[in-house]
């Protein structure tokens, strides 16, 4: 064995991939990958039913996070340096304008898709028993995203952040009792002004991401121990009681065992390994469906990377972040827009701060939290969840309408004023 | 050690740990509460009285007032900050209200609601004559809209 082999067999210590051993050790003796079961289920990585949105979401989570250190080189979170850093990653830094751009689109698209993705797991069921804390978990993911995205809106300290940031902070104090005081710790102050910026920079670039990760570490492992995903609800109709099979021949020394069949275990390959019998809990019919993580779903899951990095560098060669003049506390634009995502929201608000600000959206997310809990309708099929259906579809609906209003439909003064009809200016 | 004394010795030891945190998140919230304000003062002098022309109210930009001047009735200063959410509401001539840009809030001459989501009144301040003869505003003496100062 010459050098060469010996420190690659040092560092990769499984079997060939071409072996059935090789192919799980893949997945079980690495620390990044073994949060995959070694075989995976061909029906469950359908694209019909997942979309694959979570992992497209998770994906547009990477990519803001590198080209949000990238863009940390050059910014600087104090008033006057913050829009001038965005002025030189505009025009002068080299790829700065692809680096924002990438940034900025990443994270639109990931609360689009981390809003898609909790409309499939509704959608197809996924939320019911066992998954139930996941989809809790799920809309904390949910909230931590929104706060990323209002966080980053800040940074480039222009017109644009300066008065969404203020407009949505006043939102927060109008909840009763803690909102002044909820306010003054956010901003650091009473205006949005220098210590508001740095704490909107700590939370973005700190505290959120690290919350984020953690969760989605839990989010992760819960999908894997819940059994993976839940299956497609084109395989829900026959249900067979798993049955015990024996695939694999005993070591020499026990003698054949049986194990108690479990329904939710989805792993038994470990057994290859530590050379113990290999007893595998599987329906009969489910067998062939199987197939090795590697490569199958390792592929699926590469092509989605890859197809999520391509998507927004095509998008970021040809469309720019927006940047408008320096903010100005002394003069509000005309009209002042909140982040497209949060114009549902300003929608609300500009009927009633305290009812469309704070009431209506916090009883929308205990609502989203409790889901889980107050569906306790055990079926998946859809003709079974009617009124689940109505519910959640009005909800994301109504969401939309507000949304659409919000960005089309509202002109200067925030009056009524149809997308087709051009006005320029107020009334002065 | 008997069971009881274990017991209460766990309570002490229980009770200990629980305000420890209490007082940690305390601490946490404390710190994070700001001591110090590098923040504009509340109370400010914005000049002379003749620097101020009569009938169209001047805009001061960095304070975010509106300073009004009367031939009969004198100064009278009002907040330019919505009371909706914060935006800077514009004073037009053409109808003598302020509009808000943000929400679509409407305020009167005197500051009173006329139309949208605002729920209440923009401000008022007291403002006062110095010795040195320039005027004095205090954002925090909230005073009715018929406060006038005669010079
Ligand atoms: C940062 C945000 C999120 C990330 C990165 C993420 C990621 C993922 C991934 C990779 C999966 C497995 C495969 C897939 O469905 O594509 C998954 C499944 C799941 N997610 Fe999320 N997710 C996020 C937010 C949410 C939200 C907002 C909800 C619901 C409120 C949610 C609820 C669930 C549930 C219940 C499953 C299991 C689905 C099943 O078994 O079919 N997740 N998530
Ligand atoms: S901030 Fe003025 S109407 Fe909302």
């Amino acid at each position: 064995m010459n050098i060469f082999q010996e420190i690659w067999k040092s560092i990769v210590r499984r079997d060939p991939l071409s072996t059935d051993k090789g192919k799980s050790e893949l997945v079980f003796m690495n620390v990044w990958l073994h949060i995959h079961p070694a075989k995976v289920k061909k029906e469950n990585m359908k694209f019909t039913h997942s979309f694959y949105l979570g992992f497209i979401t998770f994906f547009l989570f990477i990519i803001l996070v590198t080209t949000g250190i990238a863009l940390m080189a050059y910014y600087r979170p104090y008033p006057p340096h913050a829009y001038q850093d965005m002025k030189d990653l505009q025009f002068v830094v080299f790829m700065g304008p692809f680096l924002r751009n990438m940034h900025r689109w990443a994270a639109h698209g990931m609360v689009i898709c981390v809003f898609l993705h909790m409309c499939r797991v509704f959608y197809t069921g996924s939320y019911k028993k066992p998954r139930q804390f996941n989809w809790v978990i799920g809309v904390f993911l949910l909230l931590l995203t929104l706060g990323m995205s209002f966080t980053g809106y800040l940074m480039p300290w222009d017109q644009l952040a300066y008065w969404a940031i203020t407009v949505g902070t006043n939102i927060g104090s109008y909840a009763p009792i803690v909102g002044g005081q909820l306010r003054e710790l956010l901003l650091g102050g009473h205006t949005v002004g220098e210590a508001a910026l740095l704490r909107f920079y700590v939370l973005h670039v700190a505290l959120l991401p690290a919350v984020l990760i953690l969760f989605t570490i839990v989010h992760f492992w819960r999908v894997r121990k819940d059994g993976g995903l839940s299956r497609p609800l084109w395989k829900l109709k026959k249900k067979t009681p798993p049955q015990l099979v024996t695939i694999g021949a005993p070591a020499e020394v026990a003698a054949l065992q049986t194990v108690p069949a479990s329904t939710t275990k989805t792993y038994g390959l470990m057994e290859v390994v530590t050379g113990k019998p290999i007893f595998e809990t599987i329906a009969p019919e489910e067998a062939d469906e199987e197939v090795f993580s590697y490569p199958y779903a390792f592929v699926r899951e590469a092509v989605t990377l890859m197809a999520t990095v391509t998507t927004i560098m095509t998008i970021s060669l040809f469309f720019n972040a927006p940047l408008e003049e320096l903010a100005n506390p002394a003069k509000t634009p005309n009209p002042a827009k909140a982040p497209w995502y949060f114009l549902g929201l300003q929608e609300l608000v500009s009927h009633s701060a305290l009812l469309g600000g704070v009431v209506i959206p916090g009883l929308m997310v205990v609502a989203l939290l409790l889901i889980p809990y107050i569906d306790r309708n055990p079926s998946r099929h859809l003709r079974d969840r009617k009124w689940a259906l109505w519910i959640f579809t009005i909800f994301v609906v109504a969401n939309l309408i507000l949304i659409v209003i919000g960005t089309f439909f509202r002109g200067p003064g925030w009056a009524l004023v149809p997308p087709w009809v051009h006005v320029t200016g107020g009334v002065e | 050690m008997n069971r009881r004394s274990f017991l209460s010795w766990g309570a002490v030891g229980v009770a200990a740990l629980c305000s420890g945190v209490v007082v940690s998140l305390g601490a946490v919230l404390k710190f994070l509460t700001p001591t110090v304000f590098y923040e504009p003062p509340q109370a400010f002098k914005i000049g002379n009285p003749g620097d101020f022309p009569f009938g169209q109210p001047t805009f001061l930009v960095e304070e975010k007032i509106y300073v009004f001047r009367d031939r009969v009735k004198g100064f009278a200063v009002a907040s330019a900050v919505c009371t909706h959410l914060g935006c800077t509401v514009a004073h037009f001539s053409s109808d003598d209200r302020f509009h808000c840009p943000c929400h679509g809030s409407v305020f009167g001459a005197d500051g009173a609601v006329i139309h949208g989501p605002a729920p209440r009144a923009l401000d008022w301040y007291e403002v006062t004559q110095t010795r040195d003869g320039q005027l004095r505003v205090d954002k925090d003496k909230i005073v009715p809209p018929t406060y006038r100062l005669m010079v």
